[in-house]
């Protein structure tokens, strides 16, 4: 079974976000890492090949040349094969066609990827793909296994869970507890280094979306204490007793 | 302009967040439709109260193809919904099927120009963008709780679409479990949240009489969750579900940044803990410095 992991790279989640002329992402002093859901959906991958060696996964991010060390990370956590198509992920739709134009070249059963990425949080890449290459979508998605020929899922509705059993092949938008962060060992670490990393020159779609003006919004006012003896004035600000 | 708004529904009535979704159409629109595939015509027929020129009925919002041509045959402009999962599924699917841009997170209302350009929140509430499209057409996907409810005087006028029943469902639900309560806390006006100051599962039901009194939805931080003390649809942060109600307690959460990250755009934050060195008092508009569980039955006792 061949697994394809979607990946992003992002700013730490810990990182202070700032600009440079209200025009580009500042990556001044920023530790860059595999998106938090991407890891999840990279580790659930990992599991299922520790207990079912027919699976071979593959890991792709849409980026540049510095999006390289985590996908030496991925390769450590335990794919078995990296690419990077060279391009500037800039929008949704534009790294939906690339994925796509990726997964027609090759085949895969099983297509896994984060809910969203934390940068620009669109969370519809997985949606996108799904529909362009008429495959049957899910996100965010809770848990994943295999019985049989049927896979079973849990997804979050807007009300509640959802265990569904459905067939491959699938696009999945991955989000905890599907699995358990995985963090490299010295062997996959010295592994990965000897693992394929290709990278792909394709060219570039055209966008009709440009993002213009970045900003961080002002810090709003101070904070206003109330002591723990005077719960009433803090009820009465937030006039709560109107609620 | 034209306005396409999908509608979503909490049990029998339309979510707070459509409402939202139709004032914000209203802004920038002459006319605004709404979809649904719940076909509760006396219900319906209300609407225009909320802003709903017209209603398309539909057998099933998630059957894109058995609708997508209502958008080109009504001139629709642009199309509205407001973040959940059900919508993120519907908008990317009429964005490939019409070739039309999508934003999510959208803030702010777009300018009228020639060109479109609107507003968008980026790294979990972090930073915000100005998007420019070069289309005319567009998908915006709204966050939450970004314009008021405005109340319209429309006359709406009902118009069912039959299609074929098509099964086009490749999967099978096997079991549903609905959260409890009566509260969604994407949908939440006021949001009661505790960490691990709280010490162990035993002691929320103070958490849970205050969300009581409050008309409020219950939430948690990660490491809470991860502990098994609450469910993991409770968590909200970075990883975990972002939420922007009117007010949001945190009580004994220390307010790490990727904390912040799902709850930053609150309108208002009320901070309890006993540290006052806790960062999540610089992020807050009110703070109590004390014990949880002095403060909070203080606070229930005042409100009761």
């Amino acid at each position: 079974m061949n697994v394809l992991v979607c990946i992003s790279c992002v700013p730490d989640t810990t990182s202070k976000i700032s600009f440079i002329d209200n025009k580009s992402f500042n990556s001044d002093g920023i530790q860059f890492i595999i998106g938090p859901y991407e890891d999840y959906a990279l580790a659930r991958a990992v599991e299922l090949k520790e207990s079912n060696s027919d699976i071979d996964i593959s890991v792709i991010n849409v980026g540049n040349e510095t999006t390289e060390p985590i996908l030496r990370k991925a390769l450590a956590i335990g794919a078995d094969r990296a690419f990077r198509i060279n391009l500037e992920p800039k929008d949704s739709i534009s790294v939906a066609k690339y994925l796509k134009k990726f997964i027609q070249e090759n085949s895969f059963d099983l297509i896994l990827m984060g809910k969203e990425s934390i940068d620009y949080n669109s969370g519809i890449v997985h949606h996108l793909v799904g529909a362009m290459l008429n495959i049957t979508s899910f996100s965010p998605v809770t848990f994943l296994d295999f019985d049989g020929d049927s896979t079973i899922i849990k997804r979050e509705t807007d009300t509640g869970i959802e265990k569904i059993k459905t067939k491959l092949p699938l696009v999945l938008g991955c989000q905890e507890p599907i699995a358990e962060w995985k963090i490299p060992n010295m062997r996959g670490i010295m592994n990965a280094r000897s693992k394929e990393l290709k990278v792909l020159d394709y060219d570039e779609v055209d966008s009709v979306i440009s993002f213009d003006n970045y900003n961080v919004p002002t810090k709003k006012e101070e904070v206003k204490f109330f002591d723990k003896d005077d719960i009433n004035g803090l009820i009465d600000e937030l006039k709560l007793k109107n609620i | 302009m034209i306005s396409l708004v999908f509608l979503d529904f909490n049990k029998d009535s339309l979510k707070d967040s459509s409402k939202q979704a139709i004032s914000f159409s209203n802004l920038f629109n002459e006319k605004v439709y709404g979809i649904t595939d719940v076909n509760d015509k006396d219900y319906l027929s209300t609407l225009g109260a909320n802003g709903l020129d017209k209603i398309f009925v539909v057998k099933n919002l998630e059957d894109i193809k058995s609708y997508i041509d209502i958008v080109e045959n009504n001139k629709v402009d642009n199309i509205i919904l407001s973040t959940n999962n059900r919508s993120k599924f519907i908008s990317s699917n009429i964005s490939v099927f019409l070739d039309m841009p999508i934003i999510s997170n959208v803030s702010g209302v777009p300018s009228k120009t020639d060109k479109i350009s609107v507003n968008s929140t980026i790294f979990s509430g972090k930073a915000d963008v100005t998007i420019n499209l070069s289309s005319k057409k567009s998908i915006f996907i709204l966050a939450n709780n970004i314009v008021d409810i405005k109340d319209f005087d429309k006359k709406v006028e009902l118009l069912s679409l039959n299609s074929d029943e098509q099964d086009i469902k490749s999967y099978e639900i096997l079991e549903t479990n609905n959260i409890e309560g009566d509260i969604l806390l994407t949908e939440a006006n006021v949001v009661v949240s505790a960490g691990r100051g709280l010490k162990g599962p035993e002691n929320w039901s103070m958490v849970e009489d205050l969300a009581k009194i409050l008309n409020a939805a219950t939430a948690c931080s990660k490491p809470v969750s991860d502990a098994g003390w609450r469910p993991h649809h409770e968590h909200v942060g970075q990883t975990g579900i972002k939420i922007s109600p009117n007010i949001y307690f945190a009580i004994g959460i220390s307010g790490a940044i990727q904390h912040l990250a799902g709850v930053n755009s609150s309108k208002k934050i009320i901070v309890i803990n006993n540290d006052p060195d806790a960062p999540f008092f610089k992020s807050a508009d009110y703070g109590i410095v004390g014990d949880a569980f002095e403060v909070v039955p203080k606070i229930i006792e005042a409100l009761k």
